[in-house]
Formats: structure tokens, sequence, C-alpha cells
């Protein structure tokens, strides 16, 4: 016979780890394994039986794998997190002994002068480590943007030292230079927890929220000691994938910073890009500040339009490396276009063809000079214009530096982008610039002939449907129409607001709004009925139980009630005999007719339909009914949520009908 | 001379100490102690020589009497030992008397060799033979030794000699001590005695006192050697000597203790560039931290060699936030937007169990977009998330749920079954507990809580015949006798069985007086006196006897009166026999009662379990009774134990017999409907849950393939249920109806149903007091 094993030496019980224990066999403090777990990427697993991992009777929670720490067991970190505790040991030992100047001589690191006190680390070999490829990093880098962004837009507390905040700032602005000059930004979405932001790097999409600038409330206990970890490790990480980034496209890194023009909130524009390629004279291109001043540095313009080519080129090289190069221009002109493949052959299956992109991302704002108004965001709206190719962005000197232009009667503005309140005295002349003779009435809504005046939410619907939308839909003033998220995959049998009703409702329901609106037709007509009302509840009723879903108990209660209706009905008849008035008074058309006698047979084919499900369903084994069962729900739920939009949709629509009428 | 070698032999002794008394005693000399046969050798090799040529001229012939002549020693000098010694050459030797004087007197004279005359008379030198004493490597030098090799002595037994010695001279077999001394030998044992024998010369091998040492020294792993120290006193040579006096005397020199003049003016000068502020001895801290930052911003390119590496298959990457939908647009399509009751019922819900952590709002322009006040709040949640969440793979279903469903036929192929409610009875007080439609399939009889039994034309409803058996106890079975040749009905009120005759207009006066002879066979049984007597003082299981005139007259003919209440009565397909149940009865709860023979038996002395219902199989000698969890099935004419039916249910309300004989129905008040196939196994076939609450009753059609269960909450359910004739294929099982019409009146619905025996109808019993016919 084998010999008997102990428990808890073989299988799960060696393979997971309480944290506990885990703290216990690194040797650190509980701080310091959450900061190695967050920036090792170590996280706790769930055993599939946790009482087999424990030994002890106390039920443990966090479990990791054994195999995970005995990774960090070599990690140099744990090195450096004992050297600061010692540190921190001889600061508090001094400072217990009263001797202050000792303790302060600790923290300088006065045994080594040139250094500080405090080991110092770098987190580049964790970043590698955990991204092996770059593609790795750029994949994981939802959180770390959101998060570099979030933190640059906050206000600096003992918490988040102002130095951090300055160093999120300035990466997350590189980051955004690289998406302008690459033009590898592809939606946005103004929502109301900030702007969503997707870029393709790569063939990765990234997806990143910017919280809008405002003091970000901070509510509930945040513990920023965490979070202050992951920024740490996220500043890493996004400072070697800009250097890759910048360096791929042929630029420095990191960009030459203007201390000056930051600090007058130039934001973007305080920063200088140079190319590596061309080390000659005038090697300085501000790329992104292409509108410079008034004087367009005609050499700088012509180096930049150069890079700017050669980029270009670069890519479609990449892309499209077989295609025949007939002359440059064309080449170009070819590689932009999409194949398209078509059959040779007869017989082959015809495919999706790839989408065509209608227009290219870096043309969509290329010809025009936008001016900013005051009271716009400036900061979204300069990325996102400059990301799809505008070059020529003015606002006001109040927003900051680095605008193009900050006087608003600039003849070459094409655009202008407003988002203030209309003055009713102004709107009779809102479209026509001419009459704005009466300066001192108008100045708040001053309007310039030639210009476009929109809202914001245009650049932005432009930018997610590639395409210029028609300006007079977001006029000032106007009622805007929805902004809708981009990110939204579109499923079959999903409700879509940008489909009409008719197309996406059941038959059931098209029957009921029919006859809920010939109902309203007739109470219009008579609504002195007291028959006809009851009648009503009970169609209304009996519409809001089909709302439900299909359970039983109530399609029970609705074939009960159906029965009931009928003899109601007959009864009714026999009544309306005797009293000698015509059945006909109730007024059913014979349109109304046939339409409830279509609701009574889908009721009768649903009705059904259940029964049949119900008899099939009693024959599934436990496991599978209840298998079913969790399906039927989550899909119920869901079909219950689009119906409940279809319906909501449908009473608004009928309102803005009613609405429409009465104004006629 | 002779003296002298004595002595000489003297001197050799004493080097052996101990051995010298045991060679004074002599006759049991160790043969084997090499040393003294080496000196003694090299005493006298010369003379072996010569013996040696002396004996080769002479022949073989005189080997007897040369034995002989050792035996007898010529030499007076030579001591007894010498006598004894059998060593065959030496002995030679020694019997040639006159040469060994001489031979002493050369080597006391320092010469090595000897003056002999040869044969011819002339002079010869005979040089001594070389002692090789100590260090000689000459092993031949030794004695001449035994040349038989490796064959046992025992060869040699029937010989006088034991062997040959290297000259091909026998050696004789050493004269064995007479009887006495061997008995002597036996009681005495010698010093040095080890029992063995010498190959080599036949004599018995004795050790000396020295050897027996050396041996027992090797056996025991100690040095051999016994004046070897092995743990010397160390002595120490140089470590413990002081020295004194230095190596040199020379004084110390005066530059040793004078401070360096040119390191003095390196040291100034470093002094002084430093109060001239031309050397910082470190870093200002601002300079050390820009220093730092720049370190920290060095930046390179960290993927520069990078190569894909296969993903770890135990990391699951964090996964990504979901995509912002409609409904968070600060513009969304209005639909999204909630009503005021959504919105109240949003804000009433506990912030961790809202759905969605936000309403949707609309704003009708940008500017007016506020805060969001949790931003930081859910990048810390999504931080927690990240570092704190465990991750487990999970893989999602993505198929369509209706492809579980099983695919069965569509119940209008599978018509006839009973559909619509055709008729209602109303009558009766209360609940109606039992049903029963009888074996023609004209009338309905039925049983309930007001305590009658009253009998229903089936199809047009009209009560023909009722009877009020009992007062106080409610009716709990109803079952018609099965035979068509008699109209007999069986009713259970509280402990009585009644058996009547409900003649009404429309039954045959025949077929009436056929019934109440069949009923009244039985009392002649008994006053026949065949009753099998019972015991004085023990209670018979069951009293029959007339009811009364009473009832008598309305048909109630007889009363069996059992111990406890009846709640279920099962008829045998004869019709003579039937069986009750009282569950509550605890031996006598199964009685089995012989219509007759007015006899009533109990066939279980003692039963496993509450007995819940019981029944006959419809074609074989077979009795089922369904305790609470189990249906045993007993051989009538074996009586024994076939087979127990474990449906697994909890309690078993009742079950039924496929008219085939194969097939069970068992229904519990678990909410379960199972199908046993009896050949098959003792586990249920197939396990049905359409009921919400318990069944009742489970039935099966006499003729068509239906079967029907009756529940607790007001439904019954009709399946198709269809037996193959085919062995090997399993029945099919279809539900196709479900049946509602009964009221649930205190959680009781339907409480029995019954199956018209040729038609697809069915009536039912239910709780409100209303029995319906189903078709």
């Amino acid at each position: 016979m084998a010999r008997i094993k102990k428990k808890g030496t073989t299988g799960n019980a060696k393979n997971y780890i309480t944290r506990t224990q885990a703290v216990k066999k690194l040797q650190i403090s509980l701080p310091d394994f959450r900061k190695l777990c967050i920036w090792k990427g170590i996280y706790p697993r769930e055993p599939r039986n946790k009482r087999k991992v424990t030994k002890s009777i106390t039920a443990s929670t966090t479990f990791y794998y054994t195999k995970d720490i005995q990774y960090l067991l070599h990690e140099p970190l744990l090195q450096k997190f004992r050297d600061q505790k010692t540190l921190e040991k001889k600061i508090s030992k001094a400072l217990g002994r009263g001797d202050v100047t000792d303790a302060a001589r600790w923290e300088r690191g006065a045994a080594r002068p040139e250094k500080t006190g405090k080991p110092r680390y770098t987190l580049q070999h964790v970043v590698r480590e955990r991204y092996p490829t770059f593609i790795d990093a750029l994949r994981d880098l939802d959180d770390c943007l959101s998060m570099l962004f979030l933190f640059a837009n906050l206000p600096s507390t003992s918490a988040v030292p102002a130095k951090m905040i300055a160093r999120c700032e300035r990466l997350t602005l590189e980051f955004q230079h690289y998406l302008i000059v690459s033009h590898s930004l592809r939606k946005s979405f103004l929502s109301i927890k900030g702007i969503y932001y997707q870029a393709n790097i790569q063939g990765e999409d990234i997806l990143w929220l910017v919280p809008y600038k405002f003091n970000q409330r901070i509510v509930g206990d945040v513990d920023f000691r965490i979070m202050g970890t992951f920024v740490e490790f996220y500043m890493t990480l996004l400072g070697f994938v800009n250097y890759r980034l910048f360096t791929s496209i042929g630029l420095k890194y990191p960009p030459k910073f203007d201390q000056l023009k930051d600090e007058q909130g130039a934001e973007l524009g305080a920063f200088l890009l140079e190319g590596v390629n061309i080390a000659t004279d005038g090697d300085v291109k501000a790329i992104t500040n292409e509108a410079p001043e008034h004087g367009v540095d005609p050499k700088v313009q012509a180096e930049v339009n150069k890079i700017v080519q050669q980029l270009k080129e670069d890519d479609t090289n990449g892309d499209a490396a077989p295609k025949e190069a007939e002359s440059d221009e064309e080449g170009v002109e070819a590689t932009d276009a999409i194949d398209k493949f078509e059959p040779v052959a007869p017989g082959g299956d015809v495919l999706p063809q790839p989408e065509q992109s209608s227009s290219d991302p870096a043309e969509l704002f290329s010809n025009f000079t936008v001016y900013l108004s005051r009271e716009t965001p400036r900061q979204p709206l300069e990325f996102i214009l400059r990301a799809f190719g505008c070059k020529r962005i003015g606002w006001d000197s109040v927003l900051g530096e680095g605008s193009f232009t900050t006087d608003e009667s600039d003849p070459s503005i094409t655009h202008q982008i407003v988002d203030r309140p209309v003055i009713q005295a102004v709107t009779s002349t809102e479209g026509d610039g001419e009459d704005n003779q009466t300066a001192q009435k108008l100045a708040q809504n001053q309007r310039f002939p030639g210009r476009i005046y929109v809202q914001p939410q245009w650049v932005w619907d432009c930018v997610n449907d590639e395409e210029l939308k028609s300006p007079e839909l977001y006029a000032p003033g106007a009622a805007l129409p929805p902004h809708l998220s981009p990110f939204v995959r579109k499923t079959q049998g999903q409700y879509d607001p940008t489909l009409p009703l008719e197309a996406q409702e059941t038959e059931a329901e098209a029957i009921d709004a029919d006859l809920a609106e010939a109902e309203d037709g007739d109470e219009d007509d008579e609504d002195v009925e007291n028959d006809m009302d009851v009648d009503e509840d009970d169609e209304e009723e009996e519409a809001g139980e089909d709302f439900g879903g299909f359970d039983e108990e109530e399609q029970e209660e609705a074939s009960d009630d159906d029965d009931e209706e009928a003899t109601r009905q007959r009864q009714r008849e026999l009544e309306a005999e005797l009293a000698g008035a015509s059945v006909k008074s109730k007024g059913v058309d014979p349109k109304t007719k046939a339409k409830l006698e279509q609701k009574k047979a889908l009721e009768k084919k649903a009705r059904e339909e259940a029964e049949d499900l119900e008899r099939a369903k009693g024959m599934l084994s436990k496991k599978k009914r209840k298998l079913f069962e969790q399906m039927q729900y989550t899909n119920n739920k869901k079909s219950a949520e689009d119906l409940k939009l279809r319906s909501k949709r449908r009473k608004l629509e009928k309102e803005k009908a009613a609405a429409k009428g009465k104004t006629q | 001379m002779g003296s002298k070698l004595l002595e000489k032999k003297r001197k050799v002794r004493v080097e052996e100490l101990e051995s010298e008394d045991e060679l004074a005693e002599g006759a049991f000399d160790g043969v084997l102690s090499q040393s003294d046969d080496d000196e003694f050798d090299n005493v006298n090799s010369d003379e072996e020589n010569e013996n040696d040529e002396h004996e080769d001229a002479s022949e073989d012939e005189d080997d007897d009497d040369a034995l002989l002549s050792d035996d007898i020693p010529s030499d007076v000098d030579h001591d007894d030992v010498m006598s004894k010694l059998v060593k065959g050459t030496e002995d030679v030797e020694i019997t040639e008397p006159g040469v060994d004087p001489k031979r002493n007197d050369d080597d006391d004279d320092g010469r090595n060799y000897r003056v002999e005359k040869d044969a011819n008379g002339n002079e010869r030198y005979v040089y001594d033979e070389i002692d090789p004493v100590y260090d000689s490597d000459d092993s031949d030098a030794q004695e001449p030794a035994n040349t038989i090799g490796n064959i046992p002595l025992s060869f040699y037994d029937s010989y006088p000699h034991i062997g040959y010695d290297i000259n091909g001279k026998k050696i004789m077999r050493p004269a064995a001590g007479d009887a006495l001394q061997s008995l002597l030998d036996s009681i005495e044992v010698p010093k040095g005695w080890t029992g063995l024998t010498d190959i080599n010369t036949g004599n018995p091998l004795n050790l000396s006192e020295e050897e027996m040492e050396l041996v027992r020294r090797v056996q025991q792993g100690l040095i051999t050697d016994d004046l070897h120290d092995p743990y010397p006193e160390t002595v120490e040579y140089f470590t413990s000597i002081e020295e004194k006096m230095p190596l040199s005397s020379a004084p110390e020199p005066k530059r040793r203790f004078l401070p360096s003049k040119n390191e003095a003016k390196q040291v100034m000068k470093l002094v002084r560039a430093i109060r001239e502020g031309r050397i910082l001895p470190y870093k200002p801290p601002e300079e050390r931290e820009k220093e730092d930052e720049e370190k920290d911003d060095a930046h390179f390119d960290l993927w520069q060699n990078e190569e894909p590496a296969l993903a770890n298959p135990m990391h699951i990457p964090a996964p990504k936030l979901a995509p912002p939908g409609y409904d968070l647009s600060y513009n969304p399509p209005e639909e999204y937007l909630p009503t005021q009751e959504e919105r109240d019922e949003w804000e009433k819900l506990d912030p961790e169990e809202r759905p969605k952590e936000y309403l949707p709002q609309k704003y009708n322009a940008l500017r007016r977009v506020p805060a969001y006040d949790h931003t930081v709040k859910e990048r810390f949640e999504r931080s927690m998330d990240l570092y704190l969440a465990p991750r487990i793979r999970k893989n999602r279903l993505n198929i369509d749920p209706n492809s579980l469903l099983p695919k069965l036929p569509s119940p209008s192929e599978l018509r006839p079954f009973p559909t619509v409610a055709q008729t209602i009875f109303r009558g009766h007080e209360g609940r109606v507990r039992s049903v029963a439609i009888d074996p023609m399939g004209i009338s309905v009889a039925s049983g309930g809580d007001d305590g009658t039994v009253r009998v229903w034309e089936l199809l047009t409803g009209r009560q023909v015949w009722s009877a009020k058996l009992s007062s106080d106890e409610p009716v709990n079975a109803v079952r018609w006798r099965p035979v068509k040749d008699s109209f007999i009905l069986s009713a259970a009120a509280g402990e009585d069985i009644f058996l009547m005759v409900p003649s009404h207009a429309s039954a045959a006066p025949a077929l009436d007086k056929a019934s109440r002879d069949i009923l009244a066979a039985g009392f002649g049984y008994a006053t026949n006196g065949s009753q099998p007597t019972l015991p004085v003082g023990k209670e018979p299981p069951a009293k029959w006897a007339r009811p009364g005139t009473k009832l008598e007259d309305e048909g109630v003919l007889v009363r069996i009166t059992v111990r406890k209440t009846v709640k279920v009565i099962s008829w045998h397909r004869r019709g003579d026999h039937f069986a009750t149940v009282s569950p509550s009865g605890q031996r006598s709860s199964v009685a089995i009662h012989t219509l007759s023979k007015h006899l009533t038996q109990i066939p279980f002395r003692k039963l496993s379990g509450l007995a819940q219902t019981a029944a006959f199989h419809p074609l074989r000698p077979l009795f089922f009774v369904a305790t609470q969890r189990t249906i045993r099935c007993y051989d009538l004419q074996k009586l024994e134990l076939v087979k127990v039916v474990q449906p697994g249910a909890k309690w078993i309300s009742s079950f039924d017999i496929h008219p085939g004989g194969d097939n069970l129905i068992v229904g519990s008040y678990d909410k379960r409907l199972l199908w046993h196939d009896l050949d098959l196994s003792n586990r249920p076939y197939k396990t049905m849950r359409f009921h919400g609450e318990a069944i009742r009753t489970v039935r099966f059609h006499k003729s068509l393939p239906l079967f029907a269960d009756a529940s607790d909450d007001g439904s019954l359910q009709i399946f198709h249920g269809k037996v193959p004739n085919d062995q090997l294929e399993n029945p099919t099982i279809v539900p196709v109806k479900v049946l509602k019409g009964h009221k649930v009146m205190s959680k009781l619905g339907v409480l029995d149903l019954d199956w018209h025996p040729k038609e697809p109808w069915c009536v039912s019993a239910g709780a409100d007091g209303t029995i319906r016919l189903w078709m």
C-alpha cells in the first residue's frame, strides 16, 4: 500500500497561498506587498474549492498562486523595499531619541551626499517583463491612459504631489501629440462622465476617458496611495511607449518643452517636435503649431510638409508595397483607395467588401480655420481638430497661449465654434451676418459674415461619422440632434435609436400601437361613452401584461381574462339588444376590428407557443432546465429593456406628432 | 654439541614464551608453528639436501622402513619434540647423527660452508643455505608442504601417507595415539586446541597463545601489533615556544612618527579649494533632484529586441471596461431618459445595488454638462479591481436557449386525448375525495367529505343514486368492482368499508340480482363456519357484517370494519379480492379481503415504512405496496419479495401500473411524476416536474396510450405515454395537455381522477366540491 499522504502537501493546497502567507514569505509589509503586486501585475486567484486550499479553519478570502509569489521572491525591488524600511527605522529611531538633526541627516542621506537617503529604483524592468512586446503594452494602455489623464487634471495635494501631476500632464500631452501627428485618433464621444477617445495604434484599439476640465470632487474613501502606485507604474509605461511611438514616426523623444509657454497655458503648444532624421539647420519643427502666429515661416512649413509627406509614404508603403508605382501622386492616390474584390470567375460566393472609409481622417478639417469661442472647452476641441487635420485653430486669449489667432474678426476664419445661448433679438437675424450694425446690442452674439457658426457637438459628430455634417443642424441655439455613442456594436434584434421605429418593432407591438392610436381617435370623437372607457382600460391592461414577457401565470390570467372578456362582450351585446340600441354604437370600425382579430390571433399563437414551451421544458433534466431558465431570464431582461425603449419612443413620437398637429 | 643445539633450540623457544611447557609436553606440538620449523629447517638444511640425494638413491620400496626409522629417535640429544616432528624430510635429516655437530661447529666458526667427503672421498664444500631470515621473499623456502593440492585429505584415508612433499616423498600419516591417548585428549583439552586437522600434516591443528592473540586481534579489527600505539602524545615544536629576543635590534626610525609634509600639502590644497568654493563636497540638493529627474526621464527603446513570448496560459489579462453606450451620452436620444418613476426607484436603491451607477441625463448644450461626481471613485474602484479582484475565466454559453429543448411531437398528432371540461357534476358538499367510473363506462361514483357516496350518469351529470355512509367520517375511497357481470361499488368511510349495489332505474335488473348474489354468497360462507378460527382473545383483522336495514334498503349490503381509517381500495382484476390500505394502521395497514369468503387477511406482519397505497398487477399474480419512499412488489404465489422500486421521491402519493404490466408511474408529494420501466431498473426512467404543487393521483388509461396526473395546483396533466411492443425501444412520453378548471380550496386542488375504460375521457374530483368530466 502506498504511504498515506499528509493533507495539504500536494495539489491545490500547494498551488495556492493566502495573502498573509505570501506577505510572510516575502518578509515585507502589507503596503509594500500591495505595491509589488500592482507593479508586477500579480492578482489574486479564485480556487475552485476554497476549503481544499486552506489549512486554517477561518476562511481566507484572498489567494495567490504560489508560483506568482515565488516569482516575486526574485524581484530586485524587494531589496529596495527593505532598504527603505531600514532607512525609515533609522529615522524613526533618531526621532525617538529626539535627535532631529540626525534624523534629517539620515533623510538627506548624509552618509552618501551624492545621493538621497531614499533608495532609488526604476520600474523599467517591470514594464519589460509585463509587456514582452510593444503590442502587449499597447493592448493594456486603456487603464493607463484613463488614469494618467485623470491625474493630469487633479489638483495637487499632499497625497498627489504637484510633480506627479506635472509629469502626468506632460506624458499625456506628448501622447496626444503623437496621435495628432500620426492621425491615429478614430472616434470620440461626449458622455456625462467625460470625453471618451478611441485611437487605433498599430492595429490595437485603445479607448480612454478624459474627464471634463473641472475640479474633481473626491467622494467616498479613495486611497490615493494605491492610485499613486498605479500612476507611478503607468508613468513609466507611458514614457517608454511614447518614446517608441515618437521614434517610430521619426520624431525625437522627449520633445522640446517650453516651460514659459506652458505656464501661460499653451498646453499642446508648449511642445516642439523635432525630427530625428534631419539633424541639419532648422531642425525644430512645430508640428502641432502649424499655425505659428502670423508669419508662417515658409521654410519650416516646407520641412514640416516634407515630414508629413514622408510619414504618409511610409504608411502607404507599409500598406501596399506590391502596388505598382506609376507616378508619385497617383501611387499615393491608389494606395489610399481600398481594393475591391470582384469575382472574376463566376460561381464564387460573394463576400462582404472591405469597408471604405469615406474620408481620410487627416483630411477632414484640413481646409478649415477654426475659431473657438471663449465658452467652449478648448483642450478637447484643439486636440480633436488637430488630430483630424485642422492646422489653424484660433481662440480667445483667455483660453491660453498657443492659438493661431486671438482675433475673433480674423477674416481667414471659416468656422467658429460657439456654445452660448442665443439672445432672442438676434435669432431673427441669425444666418445672415449683414445686419450687425447695432453693434452694441449684438456684441454678445456678434456674427461675422462668411463664417459657419456651429456648436461643439458638430465636431464630434463629424469625426464619428467621418463626414462633415450639415452645420445647420448644429447652429447656435438649435436643438441638437442626439449625440450617439460610436462604440456601440449593433447586434441583430437590439434596439437601435438610429433606425425608424417601424423597422424594429414586433408585429404584436405594431398592432397594439395601431389599436391604441385608433382608440385615441375614438376617444377624441366620442369620449362620453363609459362602456368604451372600461373596454379600453381592459385592452390596455392586457397589452401591459403582454409587455411583461411570456410569464406563464400572466399568460394564464390573460387567457382567463380573454374568456371572461368574451362573455362580457356577449353580455354587453345582450344588454344592448335589450336596451334596443345597436351594438354598433360601440363604434368599432372595420379596420380596428380586423386589427383586433389579428391581435387575438397573435395572442392565441403566443399562448400556444408558451404552452409548447412549458411542455418541452418539463422534459428537460434539472440541470438543463436551470440553464435554459437562466438564459431565458437574461434574454427576457434584454428584450424587456428594448421593449421599454421602443414604447417610450413611440410615446415621444406621438407627442411630437400631436405637438406638430397643434402648431399647424 | 648436542647441548649446544639444544641451547639454540632453547633460545628459539624463548621467543615463544608460553609454548615452552607445551613443547615440553611434546605430543601436541603445533605442527604449523612456522617459526619453529623455519628455524629448524635452516639449521639442518644441508642434511636435508644430502638426505634428499640419499633418498633419491635409495628406492621407494623402503618407504615403510623409513617411516619406521623415523619413529625411532636415534639422537639422544634431541628432545622428544624432535622425535615427534613428523616432517618427513626433517626427520630424515635428523636421523643422520654424524653430521649435525660438525655443522654446528661450522656455524660457530662463522663459515657458511662445510667440508664434506663426497662419494669418492674427495673433499666437497657444502654451503649453508642462505637464511632469508626476515625479509626474504622466497616463498619456496617454506617447509616442505603437502603437494596434493586442493583435494580432500580423506582421499588418503586408506593409505599410510597423507600426500607427497615437494620432492615427491611420501608424507606419512602421523602416528595416531592409541585409544587411551585419544580418550585423554578428549578429556583434557590442551592449550591451543582448535579441533581442526592440519591439511599438510594430518596432525591436529593447535595454535599457540600468541597466535590465538593474533587471531583475536584480527577478528576484533585491532592493530595486530601489540606494541604499536595509535595515539601517541603530540609534541608541539614551534607554537608554544616564545621568542624572547627581537630579530633586529635596530631602533625605530623617526620618520615613522612624523606626519608627511607632502600629504599635509596636498590636504591643505584641497582644504583651500573647498574654502574658496572651487570644490563642492557634494551637489546642492536642487541640482541633485534635477539630475534624478533627468535620470527618470531617460527613455530608450525598451522593446528594442522584443521577442513575442507565448502567453502564460495561467495569466488572465484584466478585462477591459465596457465602452460607453447610448445612455451615457450628454445628449442621448430621449427614449433613454428615465421617467420620474424610474428616477425615484433608482434613487431609492442603495448605491451599491443600483444596476447602473448613473442616470442618463440630457443637456441641451455642452457648456451645461457638469463635472461627473464619481470620476475619481470609479477610477479608484477600477484600480482596486485590477489588483485585488480574483480573475476567473468564465465560458459564456452563446447558444440559442431553444436548442436545449427536446423536439416533441405536436399534440395534435397524438390525439385523441381529453381537452375540455364537458360536464361538471355538482352536488357534493365539501371536497370530493374519490371518483371512479364503472367498468361499463356508464356511471360515475364519487365520495366526499359529506360522507355520501353518489352515483352519477356519466354523460349528463345527473345524480342517480346516493347513500350517506357516515355522518362524521368522509368517504375516502370509492372503487367499482372491475368485472362487468356485476355492479358492485366499494367505498371506504373511516374504518368501515362498504360494499353496495347502487341500483337505480337505468341499471338492468338482472345485473342487480347477480350483484346482490355475489355479495350475499359470502354470508353463506361465513355461516358455514369455515372461517379460519382465530386464537381466543385475539381480535380478528376485520368484521364483516350487514350495515343495518336503513342502509341495506338503499343498496349498501356489506360493512367491513377494520382497525384503522381506510384510505385506499384496490381491486384485483377478477373481482374476488380487494386490498385496502390504512396508512395509520401500523402492521395491519394493508389488508386483503376476499369477497366470496368474507375473509380478511393481513399479508404483512411488518412493513418498512408507512404503507401509502397498494395495487394488484393487472396480469400476473403480483402485489405492489408503496411505502413513503419505495414500492415493493410481492409474488402472491411464491409469497416472496420480487422487486423493490426506488423512485427517489420523498413521499409517494400514488402509483399506477401500466395495463401492459411492465411500466409504472409514480406521483409524489414533492411535485414529481416518475415513470419506471420495471424491466430496466428500479430507478426512474423519466422524471417530470410540471406541477407547482404536490401530485395526488396518477392513473393510466386502460386501453389507450394515455396517462394523467392530478395535482394540488388545481390542474390535471394528460400525457401521451406509448409503450412499444418491442422490448428494446424506449417508451415515448409526451405531455399533451394541461386541464385547468378546478379551483384550489385551502391548498387542495384535484384529489382524484379516473379514466373511462374505453373512451379518452377522464373524470376528476376536486377539492372545490365538483367532479368534472373531461373529453
